[in-house]
Parts: structure tokens; sequence; C-alpha cells
């Protein structure tokens, strides 16, 4: 039981108040014990002393009384008369005999002695005698005690009448053995008479102690009380006396007194029982009373001590056994309360992990479970010493799902995507998670790599089957990441950005799945140091305009110009925009790139007009900068300072550019197109865009994408396309322009079907801005060739 | 003090009186009051002839009877040689006594008349007492001379019939103390009456 514990400290407390209560209780009654034994001391020495007194004087009645019967014998008051000396003796005699008196005397009217029982008659007997003889004379007895040969005697005197006085009768009785043995059975008091003989010595007449205790007695005797006076206390065998003297007779030389005395110990004694009875029931009564609050604390602390474990168990999340305390009272109902307490933290705790583990979209775990089930899984993979590996998907154009057919409908698209996912994974111990967003992830414990990219396989055929919802048919794509153990990582937070990376290097290459490979994290690597760099790029004037010609393919004729744009970094060389506008775009900087390129080319555009050559100028626009609302504010400007008119400019833009966020875009171009921009459909076939749609937009140009251009030479079905494209473009009332013209047989095949411009290696690759006033003096169109340069490097 | 001296120089001349009327006969009136002033009751006066003959016997029978515990009268004077009854006139007996020098005698226990009268033959004080009933006390005072008398109630007493001479006057009270001598004073009787204040050297009231 440790000390600090409510048990102890209830028993303790228990403890101390019985004790308090019982000690105080018991020093109570023995303060009181002893001041009432002292007192009812006192009071019976009082008492006694009283007793004391009534019995001198029965004892002088009686004798008097003895003294009177002798008076009033007619033979002796006859003999008196007669004066009959011998008589008279006799009868002294046999009277005094008869009631014990140690001496009896006749003593005449005229205070002669006439007669007495002993020769012994001193001086100062016959004083005293004559004394109680004056006394009795006026009162009608005398009585007193007096001292007689340093001894207390009781002295009686009675007159004789015939039926005048005719003499008195005196006796005189010893003072002692009768007396205190009277006393001593009339109270519990101990009597002893003494005579002072001496300075401070004192004579024992009688007493009911022994001689020894008596002598002890008078050994503490040291003042001469000359009247009735409490003695100090005294020690005699072992007892304390209270006691209290009573002046017997005093004779001025002698003094005879009795000292009462009462023992206080005795006094004390039945009390002291009653103490120990006391003390007895004090220790039985802690004794009960300790047992009593153990078990009351414990009946109080057993309970507690099990909810605490129960609390224990609670924290440590175990909310099975049952709360065994019944009772009825606040322990019971703070039981109850924990019960309470227990379902509803573990009704609670369910749902917040159901809340922190799973997807309440998709009902698959989230990201927080899946990297649990990660880590075991590496584990695992770790003990068995197996591979293990995930694969991290995300969906292609998803973004414009949700914002053309709203979030309602992408909810209902992850939905599908999830049970597609469960279902490719149907009875395998593989499990699935949605990361966020269209994200989704899967864990394939013990596989290895060619299991992982079988798997991704599957994946991504199950999502090319297009998605049916709510009469909506929608072709999602996907990007798969696959990152493993230990290869990649060694824990779950590396392998899922490992994974990630790979994901993204899968969307932007949109070649289906991609395993992680530490290249991808070096070039992302790159990457971040890239924007910074382009940034300054602009600064240190490192970007050059580079330009390509468009062609009037039935004349030959420089037409325009496609704008293009190189960087000439300072330690890497040449860079092509391949390698940075993806990046660009991504992060935005392409607008500041956009707007270099438009500037650039309105001063070249501005810089030929000055001598009299006009020409178009064609540039790509983004997906971003169709977004940047201020894009047409900002072209105005470069315009109205270069002294050059939109009609001077061709803006490209590319079908998925315009499908990013359609809505938008759409408002863009219709406000460029207002300005009097040309605006122009690049890298037209590739995409996905109906006809419907890009009837809407305000386009003036369609530029066919390169790969059909550059094999329709080869092969008739590209050559069909084109032909068809043309057709249609001319049907639409714009202009055609085939990009990727390498030979003379496609420009003349182009030229034939009747496409209105072209661009290509064969007419000129991309060549410095500063180059084309050269190229210009010396092109040539091919039908007037023949006196032109046997051939044009078309390889380089 | 000035009553006491014109007493003694009056008395003087009635001794001289007394010597020279034998043949007459005078009473003699006396005024005793104790030493307190007050007048003496139950005091005996009785006069003795001064040259101390003897004077004539004049006896007659005296009762002292025992009534309501008492004996009545409680103070009587006689002559010498008187006989004296005490009958019991009480329903209770009596055992009358007396340890007296002058006669002793007892008188056991009875009632009525009690038996014969006793004789008193011997001159002095006889206190009489009854054994059964202590407080009972009578005194009898023997005298050797017919001239005695007992102050009434006012103190006054008259003894008659007295011849004219010199004689000693003599005053006896039962509260007399024991010791002290009966009160003696001269005094002459002429042959006519006479008159005596009489201050007694006592006191004769009861305590």
């Amino acid at each position: 039981m440790r000390l600090r514990s409510l048990e102890s400290r209830i028993v303790v407390l228990f403890l101390l108040l019985i004790l308090a209560v019982q000690l105080a209780g018991f020093a109570a009654i023995r303060i009181g014990i002893n001041e009432n034994a002292r007192s009812s001391v006192r009071a019976e020495l009082i008492i006694a002393e009283r007793v004391f007194r009534r019995l001198l004087d029965q004892n002088a009645e009686n004798l008097t009384t003895g003294a009177r019967i002798l008076a009033l014998d007619y033979g002796f008051r006859q003999a008196i008369g007669t004066n009959d000396k011998e008589t008279i003796a006799s009868v002294l005699a046999n009277h005094g005999a008869r009631i014990g008196a140690d001496l009896t005397m006749l003593v005449g009217s005229d205070r002669q002695i006439i007669a007495a029982t002993a020769g012994n008659t001193g001086a100062s007997l016959q004083g005293s005698i004559m004394q109680l003889v004056s006394a009795a004379e006026r009162n009608g007895t005398g009585n007193g005690i007096r001292l007689v040969d340093k001894h207390p005697f009781q002295l009686v005197v009675v007159p004789v009448k015939a039926p005048l006085t005719i003499g008195w009768v005196a006796m005189a009785f010893p003072v002692g053995e009768t007396l205190v043995k009277d006393m001593r059975e009339l109270s519990s008091v101990q009597a002893t008479i003494v005579t002072n003989t001496g300075a401070d010595h004192w004579n024992v007449d009688a007493s009911t102690y022994s001689a020894a205790d008596a002598k002890k007695m008078t050994a503490q005797l040291h003042e001469i009380p000359r009247q009735e006076a409490t003695l100090p206390t005294m020690t005699i065998a072992a007892n304390e006396y209270s006691s209290r003297s009573i002046v017997l007779a005093d004779d001025g030389d002698h003094i005879a007194i009795a000292v009462l005395q009462r023992s206080l110990s005795e006094a004390i004694a039945p009390y002291q029982r009653l103490q120990l009875m006391l003390l007895l029931l004090t220790a039985v009564g802690t004794v009960i009373a300790g047992l009593g609050s153990v078990i009351t604390a414990k009946r109080i602390t057993g309970p507690l001590r099990a909810l605490t474990e129960t609390a224990k168990r609670f924290g440590k999340g175990d909310y099975t056994g049952e709360l065994e305390i019944k009772s009825n009272d606040e322990i019971g109902e703070l039981s109850r309360a924990f019960g309470n307490m227990r379902d509803g933290i573990s009704l609670r705790e369910l749902e917040i992990r159901r809340l922190a583990y799973w997807d309440t979209l998709t009902d698959l775990p989230n990201r927080a479970q899946f990297v649990n089930q990660m880590t075991a899984a590496i584990q695992q993979a770790k003990r068995h010493s197996t591979p293990c590996h995930i694969l991290m998907m995300d969906l292609d154009r998803f973004k414009t799902v949700n914002d053309v057919l709203g979030h309602n409908f992408g909810d209902s698209v992850l939905r599908e995507v999830a049970s597609r996912l469960k279902q490719q994974l149907a009875g395998s111990d593989n499990s699935v998670a949605r990361l966020g967003g269209d994200e989704f992830a899967v864990l394939l414990p013990s596989s290895d790599l060619r299991t992982a990219q079988n798997v991704a396989r599957q994946f991504l055929t199950s999502m090319e089957r297009p998605i049916s919802l709510e009469d909506q048919h929608i072709d999602l794509g996907a990007g798969i990441g696959i990152a493993g153990y230990p290869m990649h990582g060694s824990d779950a937070e590396s392998l899922l950005s490992r994974a990630e990376l790979a994901m993204y290097a899968a969307k932007k290459g949109s070649n289906g799945a991609v395993v992680y490979d530490p290249s991808i994290d070096r070039s992302s690597d790159q990457s971040l140091s890239l924007l910074s760099e382009l940034r300054r790029a602009i600064d240190r004037k490192e970007f050059r305009l580079q330009v390509q010609p468009k062609i009037q393919l039935g004349t030959g004729r420089v037409i325009g110009l496609e704008a293009l744009i190189r960087w000439i970094h300072p330690e890497r060389g040449l860079i092509y925009p391949d390698e940075f506008i993806p990046f660009a775009e991504q992060t935005g900087f392409i607008r500041v790139i956009t707007l270099w390129v438009m500037e650039e080319s309105a001063a070249m555009c501005s810089a030929w007009m000055a001598h009299g050559v006009f020409l178009k100028m064609s540039l790509n626009l983004s997906a971003r900068d169709l977004l940047d609302q201020e894009l047409p504010a900002k072209a105005a400007e470069i315009m109205l300072r270069h002294r050059v008119t939109p009609a001077s400019f061709c803006l490209e833009i590319t079908e998925s550019t315009i499908m990013e966020d359609p809505v938008r875009a759409l408002h863009t171009l219709e406000r460029l197109n207002t300005m009097g921009f040309e605006l122009a459909i690049d890298d037209f076939g590739t995409g996905y865009s109906s006809l419907a749609y890009l009837k809407r937009l305000p386009v003036d140009e369609l530029k066919i994408d390169k790969s059909f251009v550059m094999n329709m030479a080869f092969d008739a079905d590209d050559a069909q396309i084109v032909r068809s494209t043309i057709d249609l473009g001319h049907n639409m009332g714009l202009r055609v322009v085939a990009e990727g013209i390498e030979s003379e047989v496609v420009w003349n095949l182009l030229a034939a079907m009747g496409c209105d411009q072209g661009q290509g290696f064969f007419i000129s690759r991309p060549m410095p801005a500063e180059q084309f006033s050269d190229w210009m003096n010396l092109w040539i169109a091919p039908n007037s060739r023949a006196n032109a340069p046997a051939s044009i490097d078309q390889h380089v | 003090m000035k009553t006491i001296l014109s007493a003694s120089f009056f008395s003087l001349a009635v001794t001289l009186c007394v010597a020279h009327t034998d043949a007459l006969a005078a009473s003699l009136h006396l005024n005793v009051t104790d030493v307190t002033g007050t007048p003496s009751i139950d005091t005996v006066v009785y006069a003795e002839a001064a040259n101390g003959q003897a004077l004539p016997k004049q006896l007659h029978s005296v009762q002292i009877e025992q009534k309501s515990r008492k004996f009545l009268p409680a103070v009587t004077v006689i002559q010498t040689g008187t006989a004296v009854s005490f009958p019991n006139h009480d329903s209770v007996r009596h055992q009358v006594y007396s340890f007296s020098a002058p006669k002793t005698f007892e008188l056991k226990l009875y009632s009525g008349a009690g038996g014969d009268p006793i004789i008193f033959d011997k001159p002095g004080t006889v206190v009489v007492g009854c054994n059964i009933h202590d407080q009972m006390a009578a005194f009898i005072q023997v005298v050797d001379t017919p001239y005695f008398g007992k102050t009434d109630a006012t103190g006054k007493v008259t003894i008659d019939n007295m011849l004219p001479g010199k004689y000693q006057l003599k005053f006896w009270h039962p509260a007399m103390p024991a010791t002290m001598a009966v009160q003696v004073q001269p005094v002459a009787i002429p042959n006519s009456d006479m008159t005596l204040p009489i201050l007694l050297t006592f006191k004769t009231e009861k305590k």
C-alpha cells in the first residue's frame, strides 16, 4: 500500500481522528479523575473530620451518660449523703470499671476530692477537673479532652444531686484505640492520634496504621498545627495521602492532635481500573476502526483501481472486457460512465480511423493508410528478402472533365476508376488506394518488377475502355509510375516520391508506364534550377529569335516567318525549345517567353516593313497564354510600340492547348481575333477536337501536322489524310499550311493538292533572325531552280 | 446605702425596748428585698433570742404535699420537733427522701398519705427530693425558735406574738449558695408592732 494512495490516506485519516478523539477523551477523563479524586478526597476528609468530631462528642456523651448513671444511683447518693467513704469508693470503682474509665472521682460540693479510683491525681488533672466542674456547674455537665501525663484523655464531669448538687462525679477515659478503630470502621480514612512531646517529637497514642507506618507519618509532621488544618500531602508506604489535622487538646506545652488521612492512591485506584478499561477500549476501538477504515477504503479504492486498470486498457486502445462493478453507488455510476465513455470513444475512434485512413469518396484507403500498408509490406519484404512494388497512377485530362462536366461528374468518374482498379485487383493481396485528386496508388507486396509492369499494363488497358456515365463517354488515359523496394528506396515516402516522378515522366512521354530511373530524378533536379536560369536568361539576353520561312507553294514566294526561340546557355550551349518550353509551360514562365518572342517578332516585322517587305509573323501560344486575360492588352501594346498591325501576326495554337480550358481559351481567342490577329490551328490532325468545336473557333489557318506530311510521299494513307485535310480546310474557308516539307516531291504533291503554304527543311531549317536577310537573297523557288546551286542540303 | 444606715440605727433603738417590755407581744413586719432590690419570695426568716435562751415550742403539724410532681410548698419552715407529713396527691407514686444531715429519711414509693409523718428534731436545712422525679425538691428549714415566717409573693412576712427583746434575725433562702453562712441581723422587738425593711446580701430570684 503506497503511502500517498487514497486508501492509505483514508485509513491514516480515520486512525488519526479516532486516536485523537480517544486520546483527548482519555486525557480529559484522566484529568477529571485526578481532579475528582483529589476534590473527593478533600471532601471526604472534611466529612471524616465531622465524623471524627461527632465520634468525640458521642464518646463524651456516652461517658457523660455513664457518669450520670452513677451520679443518679440512689445508693451512691445515699452513701455521699451519709458520707460513707468506703461505699463511695467501691461504687466509683465498680461504675468506672463498668464503662471503662481510667479514673473515676467524686468531688464534693466544696470542690474537694472526696474519693478517687486511682491514687495518681496530679495537679494538672485536678485543675482540669475543677475547670470542668465549674463548666458543669454552669451547664449541667462538663466534658473535654485534656492532656494527662502527655496523653489525651476524655474527661467528663456530672453533678450528683440529692436533689441539690451534693458533689461531682468526674471520669477520665483514654482517647485512642477505640476512637481510631471506630473511625476506620466508619470511614475509609486513616486516623492517628499523636501528642507532641518535644520540638519535633511526636508520641503516637493510637493509629490505624501499623506502628512503622505511624512513625513514618509522624516523621512528616514538621509543623505543629495549632488549629484544624489541611496538611501537606504525605507519602506513606508508597501511598499518597491527603491529610487533615484536628486539635484534641492543647495545654500550652504539649498538644494532642488527630491526623485524618485519606489515601489518594486508594481513591484513584477504582478509577485506574476504569482508565485501564478505557485504554483497552481505546485500543480495541482503534483496531476496529482501523479495520473498518481499511475495509471502507478498499471498498472505495478497489473499484477505483479496477477502473484505473480499465482506463489504462482504454488508453492502449483495448476496449474489450466487461466493467465488473455493478454497485448502485457513486462508484457504480462512475463505472457505468466509464462504460459509456468506452463505447463512445471506440465508436468515435472507428469513425476517426475511417476518416483518417479511408477515402470517403471512393471507399479506398487514403494516403496515410497506404503509407502504413507500404511500411508493413516493406518490413515483410525486408524479412523475407523479397522485393515489393508500388504503382502510382494519375488520370489524364481529369481536370478538363472536372471543369467541363462538373465536380459531381468528376467524383463519379473517380468512383468508376476506383471500382475498375478494385476489379483488377480482386483476388490478389495487392491493394489500391486513392492518394488524392486523381492520383491512385497500388501496393504490390512481394512482387517483382515484371509483375508490377504487368499489373500496370492491365491497368492501362482497363483505362482504355471509355467511361460511360450519364450518357457521356469519357476517354481517360493514365500515366503510371513504378517504384520498387529495395531497388528505388527503402521506405514508403521515398518510394512514393520516386513512383510519382516516374509517373510524371510517363505522362510527359505519354508512354503508359514508366519504371523509376535515377535519370528522371536528375532531370527533375535540373528542372529546379532551370526556372531561375530562365529568369536570368531574359536579363542576360541569352534567348535568340529563330525564324523558319513560310512559302506560298504556288509561287515559291516567302509569305511569312514562324518565329521560334533558341537558348544560348553560357555553359550548356544551344538548348532547343523541347528542353525548356514544357517546363516553362508548367511554371507559367511561358508567358514571359511568349511576350519576348512577340516583341522580337514585332521588331523584325517592323524592320522589314521599313524595307518595303511585308512578312506575316507566326508565333505559338501555349495554354497558359490563353488563360492570361491580360495577353490581348499586352499584345496590343507591343504592336503599337513597333508600329505594326495585329494583322501582321498569325497566332498558332494546338487543339490540346484549347482543350485545357475551352471556355476561357475561346474567350481569349475571340478577343485576339477582334483585335485583328490571325489565328491558326497548329499540329492539326493529332488531337481529338471535334470539328463542331473547331467550327466555332475564329481561326484563319490550319497547319497540318508534320507527321502526316513527312511520309505522304511514301504512304498513301497519309497522303489521303493530307488531301482530305486540305479540302476540309478550304471548305471551311481556311488557309491550309503544311509543315515538315522535306523534299521537292512532297512540295509538288502538296502544290498539286492545292495546299496554300508550306514550311520545312526542304525550304529552310529554322535560322537565326539575323541570317534571314542572307537566306532571302539566296532563296530560289524549286520550280525556278535551274540555275540555283545544285542541291540544298536537305538533311542538315 | 442610706436605707441601710437608717435601718441599722432604727433596729438599735428596737433592741433597747425589748428588754423592758416582757409581757407584751408584738408583731414584726418585714419587707425583704434581695441584693438587687427585688422583693424576695420564699425567704425563710426566723428570730432567735440574742442571748441564746430557749424559746417556747409552739408545734403544729405541717404538710408538704406532692401535686403536679412538685412539692407544695417548696419552702417550709418548722420548729424542731415538728412532724411533717408528705401526702401524695398525684396519680403517680413518689419516693420522697432526704440525705440532709439534720434529718435523713426515705419514704418508699407511695401514693396517698404516705405513712407516718416525719419528725424533724434537729435544726438545719433539710433538702427533700423524690428519687423518681429528679426535678422535685422541697426545702425544710428546721429552726429552734417559734418565731419564724416565710415571705409572700410581695416579699412581706409577719412574725406575730413576739415578746419584746433582743433577737437575732436570720434569713435563709434555697437560692443561697451551699457554702454561704445564714445572714444574721440583730433586732430588738419593742412592745408594739414594728416594720423593718430587710435587704438580703444575695440574690433570691430564680435564674
